[in-house]
């Protein structure tokens, strides 16, 4: 066990790395020239130089690539001498737009998209849980199918639209919420919640949707296997039967998907947060691609990377305890 | 003196309804069966003799139709509720399904699913179901049971969980046993020594059992008693020696012909045209 768990960590940093290597390249040959963004529009090519030598602009590619990683694990200083900038470990470097600490940047907004994500995921998994199970118990009725259409909406609406109409319903017209403030728990916890509230409903429909369909196909696969009926020949008692031996086989390819997208959302959700105005992760990511700035994006870029593949360790360790089946072949 | 039957079976049809009309897939059959003893039913597949054990467990579809009457010791069991089926399932009519390598859950160990049978119907502690299992699972000759209860059904070969299921059908030692198919998923040395553990369990406990299968070499084996079914209706029945001696039906006699003889100067031949 302890060796699985060591291959699984070893295995990830390696992905970790190659993706680093690869958005690191994608954005070397790809942008355009950092110091001229840095310098902006009235600039001599002489404070141009300066910038370049000061960020290893003018180093190789395989040199810069080192110094990045470098900075990322022991932290690295630009220039030299008494203009040297410090840049503490995990550095990410600073941004070419507002010269901040793209590590800083990332932190302070980063509870913003946690609180969105962790919100959001109790919501759907009750709901998307809650719901394709009784569609599968009462598969065929009208519960069933009406829950599905919505499901169908909710799988096939956009992010944004599903955002705008809560939005125009809710606030505009039915005036039951305030629009949506940044503000913190501690000031006005109200508020705070009546603003996280519409962000919260937004993604959990989506993914409540998704949850819903795979649990209901997968209850009522599990309620036609044969140890269903071994089940029922036993004389168990049928609250008995669901709750053994039909949901644990049916909610465990649930822990999967839940991992993914609860940890692509720590990334950051790009499209909820810019809509909502939320100052998360996300919103980062889509503002700095906008105006191009690239550590920033790279820096966002990792750390979903990170939380996708910690994500994936997380849940393949999860599922030595869940399935048994699993259990042994891993040893 | 007079005793009533462990089961009697009269006039059972059952109907199923279809986009085209309704189908019979069992057809006013009739049948008694005595503790002890053992009745094969032997037909084709879709010939509605695992319908008819179904029916007895209470487990048909609920869109199935029962007419007729099936009596256990006296008991009438047609028209039973699904909550007092519960009372004779595993309890008084144990059942084992043709598929032992998905008829145990594979998240649960083999002791937890024998010990819920056990304590769904006769409560105690974990304990004491515990040493019912471990006698269970010694009875059905499985090795090292002590450590085997907590392994998990893939720990185990196909004919091993047919003995495991076996287990947890005689654990709260039923009247009748229904072996549906049991044999039928496993290779011909495993299917002998299922069928051996078979009728020896049954003459300790002295329950009936019925005992379903396409195959009339396994029925030979095990069967004082023969139905033959076809398409729903039973076309011959008689002891295993009539049945085998001088079959009436020509369903029979064609599938006794299917069989392989020792004494058919053919059989070689044949063999070698398939």
């Amino acid at each position: 066990m302890v060796l699985y768990l060591l291959r699984r960590i070893l295995s990830a940093l390696g992905i970790l790395l190659l993706i680093s290597l690869f958005t690191y390249a994608i954005f070397f040959l790809l942008s355009p020239d950092p110091a001229v963004l840095i310098c902006g529009k009235t600039c001599t090519p002489e404070r141009i130089d300066q910038i370049r030598g000061q960020l290893g602009l003018d180093q190789p590619f395989w040199v810069q690539y080192w110094e990045f990683l470098r900075g990322l694990v022991a932290g690295r200083s630009y220039g030299d001498g008494p203009s040297a900038i410090d840049c503490a470990a995990p550095c990410l470097g600073f941004s070419f737009q507002t010269n901040e600490s793209v590590t800083n940047m990332i932190t302070s907004r980063f509870p913003v998209s946690a609180t969105l994500a962790i919100g959001a995921a109790v919501l759907w998994l009750l709901a998307g849980i809650g719901g394709g199970l009784l569609s599968a118990v009462k598969q065929g009725t009208w519960w069933d199918r009406g829950a599905m259409m919505v499901a169908l909406g909710g799988i096939s609406l956009p992010n944004y639209f599903v955002a705008l109409i809560l939005q125009y319903v809710l606030v505009v017209q039915l005036q039951i919420l305030p629009f949506p403030t940044a503000v913190e728990f501690g000031e006005n916890p109200l508020l705070w919640f009546q603003s996280y509230l519409m962000p919260w409903l937004v993604l959990a429909f989506a993914y409540a949707s998704m949850y819903a369909r795979l649990v209901r196909t997968n209850v009522i696969d599990t309620l036609g296997e044969n140890f269903m009926r071994t089940a029922r020949a036993k004389g168990l008692a049928a609250p008995l039967i669901l709750r053994r031996h039909a949901l644990r086989p049916a909610l465990t390819p649930v822990v999967t998907l839940f991992g993914m997208d609860f940890a692509g959302l720590l990334g950051g959700a790009l499209i909820t947060e810019t809509v909502f105005g939320l100052n998360g992760v996300g919103k980062l990511a889509a503002d700095s691609i906008a105006k191009n700035d690239q550590p920033v994006i790279m820096g966002v870029t990792l750390l979903a990377a990170l939380f996708v593949v910690f994500g994936n360790v997380i849940v393949d360790i999860l599922y030595t305890v869940l399935d048994p089946r699993v259990r042994v072949t891993s040893r | 003196m007079n005793t009533t039957p462990l089961l009697e079976i009269e006039h059972l049809t059952i109907t199923f309804p279809t986009g085209s009309g309704p189908v019979d897939v069992v057809r006013d059959l009739s049948a008694v069966l005595d503790a002890n003893r053992t009745l094969g039913v032997v037909g084709e597949s879709g010939s509605g003799k695992s319908m008819t054990s179904l029916a007895i467990m209470g487990l048909l579809p609920s869109t199935a139709r029962v007419s007729g009457s099936i009596r256990l010791n006296g008991q009438e069991l047609v028209g039973k509720t699904d909550r007092e089926f519960r009372t004779i399932r595993g309890e008084k009519v144990a059942m084992v399904f043709q598929d032992p390598l998905s008829s145990l859950n594979p998240y649960y160990t083999v002791g937890l699913q024998i010990e819920e049978a056990y304590r769904s119907h006769r409560g105690g502690s974990r304990r004491a179901a515990r040493a019912v299992v471990l006698d269970a699972l010694e009875r059905v000759r499985i090795k090292d049971a002590a450590r085997r209860i907590d392994h998990y059904p893939h720990q185990f070969s196909g004919g091993m969980r047919q003995r495991i299921m076996i287990a947890m059908a005689l654990c709260l030692e039923p009247e009748l046993l229904i072996a549906d198919e049991p044999t039928t998923a496993l290779d011909v040395t495993v299917q002998a020594q299922i069928l051996d553990l078979l009728a020896e369990l049954q003459q300790e406990t002295g329950s009936g059992m019925i005992f379903i299968t396409h195959d009339l070499a396994v029925v030979s084996q095990v069967a004082e008693d023969i139905l033959v079914m076809k398409d729903g209706d039973v076309v011959e029945r008689g002891t295993a020696e009539q049945i085998f001696s001088n079959p009436q039906a020509a369903y029979t006699r064609s599938l006794l012909d299917a069989l392989p003889r020792i004494d058919d100067p053919f059989e070689e031949l044949r063999g070698t045209a398939r």
